[in-house]
């Protein structure tokens, strides 16, 4: 699980940009938030995915679950996920 | 003859484990820099966080109509209710909530093991090889006046000497990158103050 931080201000064409990127590398996005995503995909494509011109920074990060909100964002991550996936099976 | 053990000496040991060892301290602080950097962007980063949402369920009982639009009676000439429900919700106030308080942890990494692999082969052969031959031969005619002999001998002798030296080597080095708690150090602390009983300050790190 990686947090994929945006290059400069937010922009929706920029997010999107990068989520077409991760999608295209066989990743998923698991949430989206202003300043990045987090998204899951295979290590040896964080090269490819930090090389996105609205990429500033991928860095793995891991799910606390002593954390406030750790169920919460489990259960988002993994509705976006199964949403995902139902559209890759089609 | 060459010393295999000069050879072996020669091998410079002390620059390759410096230069690695180097080489990891570097990648070392740079992967740390990222890592810092990376939880500054989760500090950083803020959604809003529904603490609570309350859901009341209400009665809200109702007279069912028949199908000419008017009340339904039963035998009693009772109109026909049903116990409703109504679902009154009541949700708590947002509030912003970073990604590391969520509980989001960036990944630190580290160099566990390392390795450094040196192999050489040393092959040395000499051979030698002489050849020694040696022939006399001798012819004598007499005639009626004259009479001559001669004698002739040969020595033959070959020296060979062949020598070959080959050194091969080869050197490898590896190293395992491993995920490691965050560094007590590099993560803030969180201060949860309770407003009701300002006494009670609870202490967390990730």
């Amino acid at each position: 699980m990686y947090m994929v931080a945006f290059n400069g201000e937010f922009s929706q064409a920029a997010s999107r940009a990068v989520q077409h990127h991760v999608r295209k590398c066989n990743g998923f996005t698991l949430m989206v938030m202003k300043t990045g995503i987090i998204a899951a995909f295979d290590d040896s494509l964080v090269p490819i995915v930090q090389s996105h011109p609205n990429v500033k920074l991928v860095g793995g990060v891991t799910l606390n679950p002593k954390g406030y909100a750790a169920e919460r964002l489990q259960r988002i991550f993994s509705e976006n996920l199964s949403k995902q996936l139902e559209v890759k099976g089609e | 003859m060459p010393n295999v053990g000069a050879e072996l000496a020669s091998v410079p040991f002390g620059k390759m484990i410096y230069d690695m060892a180097s080489a990891i301290a570097r990648s070392q602080v740079a992967l740390d820099k990222a890592s810092i950097e990376l939880v500054k962007v989760l500090a950083n980063t803020t959604f809003d966080y529904v603490p609570d949402v309350v859901e009341t369920l209400l009665p809200n009982p109702r007279v069912i109509n028949g199908p000419n639009g008017s009340p339904l009676l039963d035998s009693n000439q009772n109109p026909v209710t049903v116990t409703g429900v109504l679902v009154q919700t009541s949700v708590g106030d947002s509030f912003p909530l970073t990604l590391l308080q969520a509980g989001v942890n960036p990944t630190f990494y580290a160099f566990t093991n390392s390795t450094i692999e040196v192999k050489m082969s040393i092959s040395s052969t000499q051979e030698s090889s002489n050849t020694f031959s040696a022939g006399t031969s001798m012819t004598a005619s007499a005639d009626f006046l004259f009479a001559s002999g001669s004698v002739s001998s040969h020595v033959n002798f070959t020296a060979s000497n062949k020598y070959s030296y080959s050194v091969t080597g080869s050197s490898s080095m590896s190293t395992t990158l491993a995920p490691v708690p965050p560094p007590k150090n590099m993560m803030p602390r969180f201060f949860l103050v309770n407003a009701i009983d300002p006494t009670k300050i609870t202490v967390s790190q990730s």
